[in-house]
């Protein structure tokens, strides 16, 4: 029983590190994913939308599937699970093979190798030694370290370049889990909102989505946004002036503009959106004393500002309405675009002891202006504006990026870094007693390059042994001492 | 004989198409002159295109000559085109770099400028480094439609809006146009390799059939309205976009009767897949013989439906699908069946191209396992520009909306594209797949490539609006 649980164990193992499973993944991934392009999202659209898009039972079916939240549904994080696991199968699976070709080079080939080995080329050569030594120079010329094996039984030259190559394409898996684990851990520990602030204003509250927010343990003040516009009037800068308040104190302050967040504590503030919040940050009035008697003087107020005109008049802005209408002599608010903008002052006298209700501009049916000891003049009216952030929590990011980092790496070195070796053996023809140098190579990609390599190899080692004297014994002695 | 005949007339045919191309080349670029003189601005961006259309276009029927006749001499000019229009087209990427003050990959127009160039330069490096000469032949048409595609859409430099203006969406633009035009050239070359491979002339017919059928069946499907109108997207000239009467939704105008001929054209384009049916069925070859006139005729009404979808839509006002009144269209306004119709001539040109000339193209092509070993370091490219162009992409998306993967429609299929060229490595390397399949996989690939640049953008929701 024992013995089928593991041979049960193994054929998954095997099943799981096939490649035949890796592309079956694969191509279940590509299907769900493309599925959830076609059918509509569901936190990006709305549900009117969805009710518009498809009919009530379709709607229903597709939501108890999944399919209206492919990307978080649990199938398909349970696929993408899958995914990992396999890639990591298949690596464990092959790894082995590969460190052991990596870490114990193969330096000597035996006659079989040197049977099959493509390409190869037999040279005629004098003796071993001068052979060894033409080959060893051509190399040298190359730019390799060629080496010399001496075993009790043969020897020979070997070299080789790049042997990292052969394991670039465990980088580059790595780097994929490395990447899926960022994303897992922001999936579970990250998050999102959004975070609207009126100028001046302070707040720690993040909106999460409708209805729910989450508390920072620090505040964000917005102490100046705006926005500037090309000549066609399309924007073309939204700029905010942030800064961090914790405990009381401004610790960090950032301009912010869209494409360069503010970051603090591994939480990032973006520029996201601008415009007016409809109330009045500055309303700039001229008030002239009604019987003729005093100086014009300019005020400034702010909603809720009283500021005094003399020693017995004040005057407060009480309300102020972006767009107004009149009915039954009430004011009231028909929207919050700045359309027809009315203000309601208040000025109040303490020797009179009497309060005087000011209208800009005169509503004659619900205040007489005249009765005020001021009459006032609208010179300007400057209106607030929010700005809109978008706050992320994304503590698995720095996973992403170093497995981009590391995917570019090992992708380089899987492409175009190429494992090349080169294999060098004087041999001595048994029935002739003549001898020839063997020389063989291979590379693990881009075959075809490489030959055009092996034969320049091959026409300079030609060359050297031309060259190269009869065995001088000293070299020889040189190199066996310097392996 | 028959043979010896025509390589006895090569030589005069050689220089007739060079003289004609030539001469239609000078006469072209005459009437341009003629224009610049009225208007007295030489270095327009308008001007540059016109001459970069004249120039590819120049190039591809002699790239198209060479492809048919294997006239060395035709090569040489067709090169020569390639490097003119290349400096036409380079000169035009500078002018509208200069103008707008950003690099030209803001917008569609911008990015089929630059898909355009870099396909132009790939081709010659081919060409040069490699030895694939008729590669021309199938890029330069697609350069071709590209510039015709340009011509057509907005052209006026918008400024670019806050998101858009960062280093990194340079970056992410430019790999994806390499990354693309490396797409493109593994696709031509698993083609060429197909041909090489002695697939069956029958089999590319009813290939080609089928791409031509899809093209006419979905838009007659989609545009068909009663009384043989055929619908198109109404067009705003003021402000140069669709109209819209609310947010996604399109206002639809019916042009009468160009219903009908699309119809009949879709009837005409299915009868050689029929035949081929019953060539099948039947065993009979002489089915076969019926489908290559069938089409043939597929051919001279598909140039006449475009003819006359170019007549009718380019301009005029006509009435709207839900409402009364009349409203303009433009050609702008449904590219997708304009590069349908093109597309749909151009297939079935190259299935005559390859019906008529086989033994030539045969003949002037590399071997097949040259263009295997090609189709493969061609992708070897591609697919860590792929990576790259993610990577920088998500990177953007970061500092931007405050997420590296939104699971956006483009995103998706640009993860898909990449998931498919990572199985097409996958099965090469560790299966040894090489030949038919590992050729499929290529042209798969690219068909979802297209899809990605093309179909997310205009079929799609998502935040990629203005790319």
């Amino acid at each position: 029983m024992a013995v089928d649980l593991r041979a049960l164990g193994h054929k998954t193992w095997r099943t799981i590190a096939s490649i035949q499973t890796g592309v079956v993944l694969l191509i279940l991934v590509v299907i769900l994913a493309a599925v959830g392009t076609v059918v509509l999202q569901r936190p990006a659209t709305d549900p009117d939308e969805m009710q518009t898009a498809y009919s009530p039972h379709a709607l229903r079916i597709l939501d108890a599937v999944g399919l209206t939240d492919v990307f978080h549904a649990w199938w398909f994080l349970g696929l993408m699970l899958l995914v990992s696991l396999c890639i990591v199968a298949a690596s464990v699976d092959r790894f082995p093979n590969s460190w052991r070709y990596f870490s114990r080079p193969y330096k000597y080939p035996d006659a079989s190798f040197r049977r099959a080995s493509h390409p190869q080329k037999s040279l005629a050569i004098a003796d071993e030694e001068s052979g060894l030594v033409a080959a060893q120079r051509a190399l040298h010329s190359l730019g390799f370290k060629p080496e010399r094996v001496v075993r009790e039984d043969h020897f020979g030259i070997f070299a080789e370049r790049h042997r990292i190559s052969e394991l670039a394409v465990y980088i580059v898996h790595a780097s994929l889990l490395l990447i899926f684990f960022g994303t897992i851990v922001d999936g579970i520990w990250g998050w999102r909102g959004y975070l609207s602030l009126n100028e001046g204003q302070t707040s720690n509250a993040v909106e999460i989505r409708e209805g729910t927010t989450r508390t920072l343990p620090f505040a964000i003040r917005c102490d100046a946004a705006g926005q500037e516009n090309y000549q066609d009037g399309t924007p073309k800068k939204w700029w905010s002036k942030l800064a961090v308040v914790e405990d009381g104190r401004d610790v960090k302050k950032k301009e912010i503009v869209v494409n360069d967040p503010l970051l603090y504590s591994g939480v990032r503030f973006y520029q996201s959106s601008y415009g007016p919040n409809g109330k009045v940050d500055r309303f700039s009035l001229v008030a002239t004393p009604s019987n003729g008697s005093g100086e014009k003087q300019e005020i400034g107020l702010a909603l809720n500002d009283t500021v005094s005109l003399d020693a017995d008049t004040t005057v407060r802005f009480a309300e102020f309405f972006p767009d107004f209408a009149v009915r039954d002599g009430q004011v009231y608010k028909k929207s919050n675009d700045l359309e027809n903008p009315a203000a309601h002052l208040v000025v109040s006298s303490k020797k009179a002891g009497k309060e005087f209700d000011v209208w800009l501009p005169p509503l004659d049916e619900v205040a007489d202006n005249s009765k005020a000891p001021y009459q006032f003049q609208a010179t300007d009216l400057k209106m607030g504006h929010f700005t809109g952030l978008q706050v992320s929590h994304e503590p698995g990011q720095w996973g992403v990026w170093s497995g981009v980092v590391l995917i570019g790496i090992g992708l380089a070195f899987v492409f175009y870094v190429v494992h090349m070796r080169f294999w060098v053996v004087p041999v001595c023809d048994t029935k002739t007693g003549k001898y020839s140098l063997w020389i063989g190579g291979t590379a693990n990609r881009n075959r075809d390059a490489f030959e055009q390599r092996f034969n320049h190899l091959v026409e300079l080692v030609e060359k050297e042994l031309k060259t190269v004297p009869k065995t001088s014994l000293s070299e020889q002695v040189v190199t066996v001492v310097g392996n | 004989m028959a043979r010896a005949k025509v390589e006895q007339q090569q030589p005069t045919t050689g220089m007739t198409l060079i003289v004609l191309v030539g001469l239609a080349v000078a006469f072209l670029l005459f009437m341009a002159f003629l224009n610049v003189i009225k208007s007295g601005n030489l270095l327009s961006e308008t001007n540059l295109l016109f001459a970069t259309l004249v120039f590819y276009s120049g190039a591809g029927a002699l790239y198209l000559g060479f492809g048919v006749t294997g006239t060395q001499s035709y090569l040489k000019f067709a090169s020569l085109a390639t490097w003119l229009g290349l400096l036409a087209n380079t000169a035009a990427i500078a002018h509208r770099w200069y103008e707008s003050g950003h690099a030209p990959f803001s917008s569609v127009y911008e990015m089929l400028l630059s898909f355009v160039w870099t396909l132009a330069v790939l081709t010659l490096v081919a060409e040069k480094k490699y030895g694939v000469k008729v590669i021309g032949t199938v890029t330069m048409p697609v350069a071709i439609v590209g510039v015709v595609l340009m011509q057509l859409l907005r052209t006026e430099v918008h400024p670019l809006v806050p998101a858009l203006q960062s280093t990194w969406l340079h970056v992410h633009v430019t790999l994806a146009m390499l990354a693309y035009a490396a797409c493109a050239l593994s696709f031509a070359l698993a083609m060429m390799f197909l041909i090489q491979d002695n697939l069956k002339t029958e089999t590319v017919l009813a290939v080609t059939s089928a791409s031509t059928l899809a093209i006419y069946a979905s838009v007659v499907l989609t545009r068909f309205e009663k009384w043989g109108g055929l619908s198109l997207v109404a067009w705003n000239p003021e402000s140069k976009s669709e109209v819209f009467l609310s947010r996604g939704v399109r206002l639809f105008v019916t042009v009468p009767d160009l219903g009908w001929l699309v119809s009949l054209t879709l009837l005409v384009v299915a009868s050689p897949l029929v035949f081929y049916g019953l060539a099948r069925w039947k065993n009979n070859d002489s089915f076969l013989t019926l489908a290559n006139r069938a089409v043939f005729l597929s051919i001279l009404l598909q140039v006449m439906t475009l003819v006359m979808f170019i007549v009718r839509a380019c301009d005029g006002r006509y009435p709207l699908l839900d409402a009364d009144g009349l409203f303009p269209t433009t050609l702008a306004a449904s590219p997708f069946i304009l590069s349908g119709l093109v597309g749909g001539v151009f297939i079935s040109l190259l299935y005559l191209l390859l019906l008529w000339r086989r033994p030539d193209l045969e003949r002037s092509l590399p071997s097949a396992d040259v263009l295997d070993r090609i189709t493969y370091k061609t992708i070897c490219l591609a697919f860590p520009l792929l990576t790259l162009m993610i990577a920088s992409g998500a990177y953007w998306a970061n500092q931007t909306w405050g997420s590296y993967w939104s699971w956006d429609p483009k995103e998706t299929w640009a993860a898909i594209t990449w998931l498919v060229y990572a199985g097409y490595l996958h099965m090469r390397i560790t299966r040894g797949w090489r030949g038919r399949r590992a050729a499929y996989f290529a042209i798969l690939g690219f068909a979802v490539v297209m899809f990605t640049f093309f179909g997310v953008t205009y079929l799609l929701p998502g935040l990629h609006a203005y790319a």
